[in-house]
């Protein structure tokens, strides 16, 4: 090797001095050691353009990766987070006014746990550079609605009803403004990490990569094959080298490619997607839970928050379409899979126990004597069989939710671990095919003095 | 809170001149709820020459809000056949209840109970009924509550899914033809509630608030959005008269205007409001039963003419509308 690179050194020499005495090049660019030095100049050209490419190539499925594992995950798990802890706030808000002048201290601190890690939330997104349109309506309308839960709560607490009026007020708030945007912000930050995923996984840049490696391998091929016919040497160990470790790099970039983008799909395929299916599907749960407790609290018989829940009942089904149909479908597959299943039966029996409350609520349960009253209702919601049967529901979705983030995590970080090194090692290896090159090359010139 | 289709106004001078006596009673104590009208004492089924209010009808049938069926002769009985008995043989009573107007018909989260003055009426209802005490805890089981909202009022009882309706319920003719009710129980008035004014100042009635083009709150589909508009301020509609205290708490609208009945529950829950101004239409409450059956509507007024006589109807007054003020009283008309 220190042989080789010293030959190298005195034939570059030798050439700057002659350049030197006679001002350009003695050789004629049709005598053979001409066309071998221009040769030499071209393949050294293609051979580092090629590694700019592969560099460049290496380093967008990398920093695809990269985004998706430090910046736009976690933007969009915050921003998920964030949403499902409004809805859950307003569900908890108004539960605990259903519940009764002193709501159970569970179903307080749920709500303030809800408010902390929502607030907490907005911070890390405008930290990590979230639309600061969107977080500052959150925060500022964040504050007003905790405001008016603690006067809701306040009132209730004194016997109240205008606590109730508060409550609507808040819910309405949260329901008509604030989930709109945090719903927003969600679809901003998934479709950022849908694109961030899409260049970490995308075929054109590493097909082109790879056909214009192989394209360089033939060149070489051909060039070995133009020297085997002039010098009849059969092997240039330069040529031979440098093919070499272009086909190292070529397998190192198709297989960390291969490997990376299998993770990344299967982190969206068990991840984002049924995720995102299935907190669309958590979050209609949370909103109609709230709209079942505020027509309670309204006390008003059938009023529009039945009709709203109504309208959450048909979006989440069962059924072609609907919220958890496809929750389920898109989890087929997942960790969460067997749980979003399980949703699909809860729902129904939720509902059941929905209709019971109503039908209490507004004295027409023919299985109760008299027809049930609003406190048998409202006992059936806070403690009772409907409760519970929302709990399982919700058991089911946020457990599906957990699990299938938890798949995403560790898929995403295998995908960004395997274009770990692979941008440094390209260069490196283009460069080192440079080198070998102009090493091989130079000894067939080297023979020509 | 209850439409009303024809307008009764008091226009004889002497009554005027004690509505500004009250008026005057109430801007001296601000603190408690003063009452819409100075006592007056009124004779069965008169107008009279001695100052009882003349009423007058603005619209097309005429009729006489104040006036019901004769009581049963000899205070409430059960008697066979009767639908009273009917009732008491079923084990319970059926009520349609309002439960978010508080003091009147509210469930208290304190208690988890149905509570205020409409509710004691169909308590009293209820005792007479089953033979027990107004205030028995047994009672509770022979009463069903049903919440009901205000359309379905009149056809919860027309399709006899309740036994009997109180509901800060306005008689009114049209209602009149819908359903039978009872003696008038309770005579509200119209009226403004707005922040208490500070240093004792007085405070400003609808007029006022109009002149200065004030928001004024009130529920989308009240008359008294009508009569916003008429004293030109500015109508704030909402769904329920509870969000109307939040905007005036919340400085949103300047005042509130209905039935004293609901302000006067309003005031209970922000004591830095006051309810202000003359009134300004009678709102004549009756407790609505089906017409099918007369002698529960005799049954009834029979118990509400025995609450009036041994102090039991004060008492309610006394606990939800007012501890300080002088028990009102109207005409009590009976016909037939």
């Amino acid at each position: 090797m220190a042989q080789a690179l010293a030959e190298g050194r005195a034939g570059r020499l030798a050439v700057a001095a002659r350049r030197e005495s006679s001002g350009r090049t003695h050789w004629d660019r049709a005598s053979t050691p001409g066309r071998l030095r221009e040769v030499l100049a071209w393949l050294i050209i293609a051979t580092l353009a090629w590694g700019g490419l592969a560099t460049f190539t290496a380093s967008q499925h990398a920093s695809g990766a990269g985004t998706v594992v430090s910046a736009s995950e976690p933007l969009s798990k915050d921003a998920l987070q964030l949403w499902q802890s409004l809805s859950d706030a307003n569900d908890a808000a108004s539960a605990a006014i259903l519940a009764g002048s002193l709501p159970p201290q569970a179903i307080v601190t749920r709500y303030q746990n809800d408010l902390n890690i929502a607030r907490g939330d907005i911070v890390d997104a405008a930290r990590r550079g979230g639309p600061q349109g969107d977080l500052n309506t959150l925060s500022t309308g964040l504050n007003s609605y905790s405001d008016e839960v603690s006067r809701a709560l306040a009132n209730n607490l004194l016997g109240y009803p205008v606590g109730a009026a508060y409550l609507r007020q808040a819910s309405d708030l949260m329901t008509s403004q604030l989930l709109p945007v945090a719903h927003n912000l969600y679809t901003i930050e998934d479709a950022q990490l849908a694109s961030a995923s899409a260049q970490a996984t995308g075929l054109p840049l590493i097909a082109v990569t790879i056909v214009a490696g192989l394209a360089l391998g033939f060149a070489y091929w051909r060039c070995g094959r133009w020297i085997y016919r002039r010098t009849h040497r059969v092997f240039n160990g330069g040529l031979l080298l440098a093919g070499a470790v272009g086909a190292v790099a070529i397998l190192w970039l198709a297989g960390a490619f291969l490997a990376g983008r299998s993770d990344l799909l299967t982190a969206q395929g068990q991840g984002t997607t049924p995720v995102t299916a299935l907190a669309n599907a958590d979050i209609a749960v949370l909103k109609a839970h709230s709209y079942e407790a505020l027509t309670l609290i309204n006390n008003s018989g059938n009023d529009s928050n039945e009709i709203a829940f109504q309208a959450e009942r048909k979006a989440l089904g069962p059924g072609s379409g609907s919220l958890l149909t496809i929750a389920q479908r898109d989890a087929a597959g997942s960790p969460g899979a067997a749980s979003a299943t399980a949703a699909l039966t809860a729902a129904p029996a939720w509902f059941a126990q929905h209709q019971i409350v109503r039908d209490d609520d507004n004295g027409e349960n023919s299985a109760v004597a008299g027809g049930g009253t609003h406190q048998e209702a409202v006992a059936l919601v806070v403690n009772g069989a409907s409760g519970q049967a929302f709990q399982a529901l919700s058991t089911d979705l946020t457990g599906a939710i957990t699990a299938d983030n938890a798949a995403f995590a560790s898929h995403a970080q295998a995908g960004q671990s395997a274009f770990t090194g692979l941008e440094p090692g390209v260069i490196v290896a283009a460069l080192a095919m440079a080198a070998a090159l102009a090493w091989g090359l130079s000894r067939r010139l080297a023979e020509y003095r | 809170m209850s439409p009303v289709t024809r307008q009764w106004r008091a226009v004889t001078g002497a009554l005027a001149s004690l509505t500004v006596a009250a008026l005057l009673a109430s801007c001296a104590a601000t603190s408690a709820p003063a009452p819409a009208r100075a006592p007056t004492s009124t004779s069965h089924g008169s107008a009279s020459a001695a100052g009882g209010p003349v009423r007058q009808a603005s619209t097309t049938a005429s009729c006489n809000p104040y006036e019901s069926l004769a009581p049963q002769s000899g205070g409430p009985s059960v008697t066979s056949g009767s639908y009273a008995a009917t009732i008491r043989a079923r084990g319970y009573l059926i009520a349609g209840v309002d439960q978010t107007t508080y003091h009147f018909g509210y469930l208290n989260p304190l208690t988890g109970q149905i509570e205020g003055f409409d509710i004691d009426m169909i308590k009293d209802v209820a005792a007479a009924i089953f033979g027990l005490s107004p205030d028995s805890p047994a009672l509770a089981q022979h009463i069903h509550f049903k919440s009901i909202d205000d359309a379905e009022r009149l056809t919860d009882i027309q399709k006899q899914k309740v036994d009997i309706v109180a509901h800060t319920m306005t008689v009114n003719c049209s209602r009149m033809q819908a359903v039978d009710f009872s003696s008038i129980y309770y005579d509200a008035k119209q009226r403004v509630l707005v922040d208490a004014p500070a240093g004792g100042a007085p405070a400003p009635d609808l007029a006022q608030l109009g002149a200065a083009h004030e928001k004024v709150c009130a529920t989308s589909g009240s008359d008294s959005v009508a009569q916003i508009q008429a004293a030109h301020a500015v109508p704030v509609k909402v769904t329920y008269w509870s969000d109307c205290l939040v905007r005036l708490e919340e400085g949103q609208v300047a005042g509130v205007s209905t039935d004293d009945s609901i302000l006067y529950g309003m005031q209970a829950q922000d004591p830095n409001t006051v309810v202000t101004g003359p009134a300004l239409e009678d709102e004549p409450y009756g407790l609505a039963i089906s017409k099918a059956h007369p002698d529960f509507v005799r049954f009834v007024n029979a118990v509400l003419a025995a609450d009036r006589a041994n102090g039991t109807w004060a008492k309610s007054y006394r606990t939800w509308v007012s501890a300080t003020a002088p028990i009102p009283t109207w005409p009590i008309d009976y016909a037939g």
